[in-house]
């Protein structure tokens, strides 16, 4: 509260800052490991931070092609994404009456929780590639095609007049006025669409996979090898973040572009 | 006027278009809208299918058991994060990273530790909904103008008045979009675990319908599921509305 309202106070600076990040998550470990080594929590449900990073090493060569599979099955359900995602959003966006219309449809399949129709994917597609890789397309399309329709609706009209009245051609106006200010929010549907991308792939492999990280992650739930399987959990994570870095860099690098 | 005759039509060639296509196919795997109303009545007959009402219900009170979690936690969080600047600079960060993660990969571990019922929807609505409201809640804090902070304390304001007539009315907009979110995402949340397995609950019947190839049964489930989160949603939608009005 008293920040607020007296806002110049002194600030901790950023290396202190971090520092802090770092011994909260180090105490946190801590914590954890000596609450199971206590007996406080089951080691039967909860692993110890040791045994999960013994878990990461060990672990391995049985993760790491699982891993790649189910990146490599999120990237093509992105790239589908993307492609039906920034292409329909564009077309939405752009014009004013089939915006009306079709908006509402889109909205409404936005909110429907995707996972209901995943078993009617799994059953016509199958266990494999296939399903996993429609899963992620799925999640990811309608937030991705979203974010683009408002985007392209936003545009300022006049920016437009004014270059036809200046005597650019369309190809120009598209160039050099559409694609810089449509960008933002395409970039910004491609981050939120990753996510989504990799979600769906999880889930695909966690109802109806047999290879993948899902579906390593859900046997070794229920196997009860706790270790191994936040061994894994973790990996998703830090791989996910790392994604999502990797992205908000790029979205940076063309923002200075524009 | 002419907008809503566009839609009817876009609607029904959807429909049509669905029709023709499911017409010559396998009607175990693709079902006709033709054959949806009678689908519908057999969910009902009781012999056919688990009783859809006590699972719906059960279904029902893990959506408001998760609910309520995430909204007193989201809360809580978001003001003791947004209100103390420090604590804020540390855990705010971090509170972003665990939410790029895709939530999936924590339902494995939910399942493990609370097992098979109720507790592992709850824990996973909680924590899809409870992002959200918390992140909300940060940001609306940072929208506050802070000459209007500094007008009514220099006017004589204590703390907690400047609380309620200033930061409230001032970020409540946001902060409803996010307990709207919250809500849709606890309603997945507890969705997703159902389907992934679970012995009782909507997910569940539509699991069994989908099990035993009952391919009508199942889409007249998720048209039923489907409408019914979309009427929830409409509804938060209506409040958000309400309050923006309110405010300003």
């Amino acid at each position: 509260m008293d920040h607020v309202i007296a806002p110049d106070r002194r600030q901790w600076p950023r290396a202190t800052v971090a520092a802090a990040q770092l011994a909260s998550v180090a105490g946190a470990v801590l914590v954890w490991e000596t609450a199971v080594r206590l007996r406080v929590a089951d080691p039967l449900f909860v692993p110890t931070p040791s045994a999960v990073a013994a878990a990461v090493f060990s672990g391995g060569a049985e993760t790491l092609p699982r891993l790649c599979d189910t990146l490599l099955k999120a990237l093509s359900g992105y790239a589908l994404a993307v492609v039906i995602g920034v292409t329909a959003g564009l077309v939405i966006g752009s014009r004013r009456m089939l915006h009306d219309v079709a908006m509402p449809f889109v909205v409404a399949l936005y909110g429907i929780p995707k996972i209901l129709v995943l078993p009617w994917i799994a059953l016509v597609f199958g266990l494999g590639l296939s399903t996993a890789v429609l899963t992620a397309a799925l999640f990811a399309v309608f937030p991705i095609a979203l974010m683009v329709a408002a985007g392209t609706r936003d545009v300022d009209p006049s920016l437009i007049t004014v270059a036809r009245s200046m005597g650019a051609t369309r190809r120009q106006i598209e160039i050099k006025i559409l694609l810089p200010a449509v960008l933002p929010s395409v970039l910004a549907g491609m981050r939120v669409g990753m996510v989504f991308a990799m979600l769906g792939v999880l889930l695909a492999e966690m109802f109806a996979g047999v290879r993948g990280m899902g579906f390593l992650m859900q046997r070794m739930a229920m196997s009860f090898k706790a270790a191994e399987l936040f061994a894994a959990t973790l990996i998703v994570s830090t791989l996910s973040i790392a994604v999502v870095l990797l992205l908000e860099h790029v979205n940076h690098r063309l923002g200075r572009w524009r | 006027m002419k907008i809503l005759a566009w839609r009817a039509a876009l609607l029904l060639g959807a429909l049509a278009a669905w029709e023709a296509l499911a017409r010559p196919l396998s009607p175990v795997l693709y079902v006709a809208p033709s054959r949806l109303p009678a689908a519908f009545s057999r969910i009902a007959a009781v012999n056919d299918m688990p009783p859809l009402g006590a699972h719906a219900w059960l279904t029902l009170e893990e959506v408001a058991a998760a609910y309520a979690l995430a909204v007193s936690a989201g809360l809580w969080l978001g003001f003791l994060l947004g209100l103390r600047r420090t604590v804020g600079r540390i855990y705010e960060p971090l509170l972003a990273a665990v939410y790029a993660i895709p939530s999936v990969v924590w339902y494995p571990s939910l399942m493990l530790f609370f097992g098979l019922g109720p507790a592992s929807k709850i824990a996973f609505g909680f924590l899809l909904g409870f992002f959200p409201v918390a992140l909300s809640v940060l940001a609306g804090i940072r929208q506050v103008p802070q000459h209007l902070i500094t007008v009514a304390v220099s006017m004589g304001a204590r703390p907690g008045a400047v609380f309620r007539k200033v930061m409230l009315p001032a970020m409540a907009s946001t902060m409803v979009g996010g307990l709207r979110a919250g809500l849709a995402l606890s309603v997945v949340g507890v969705l997703v675990g159902e389907i992934l397995g679970a012995r009782a609950g909507l997910g569940y019947v539509i699991n069994y319908a989908y099990g035993l190839l009952m391919t009508g049964e199942y889409a007249a489930l998720v048209l039923i599921v489907g409408a019914a989160v979309l009427t929830i949603d409409a509804t938060g939608a209506w409040l958000e509305s309400r309050v923006r009005r309110w405010t300003t």
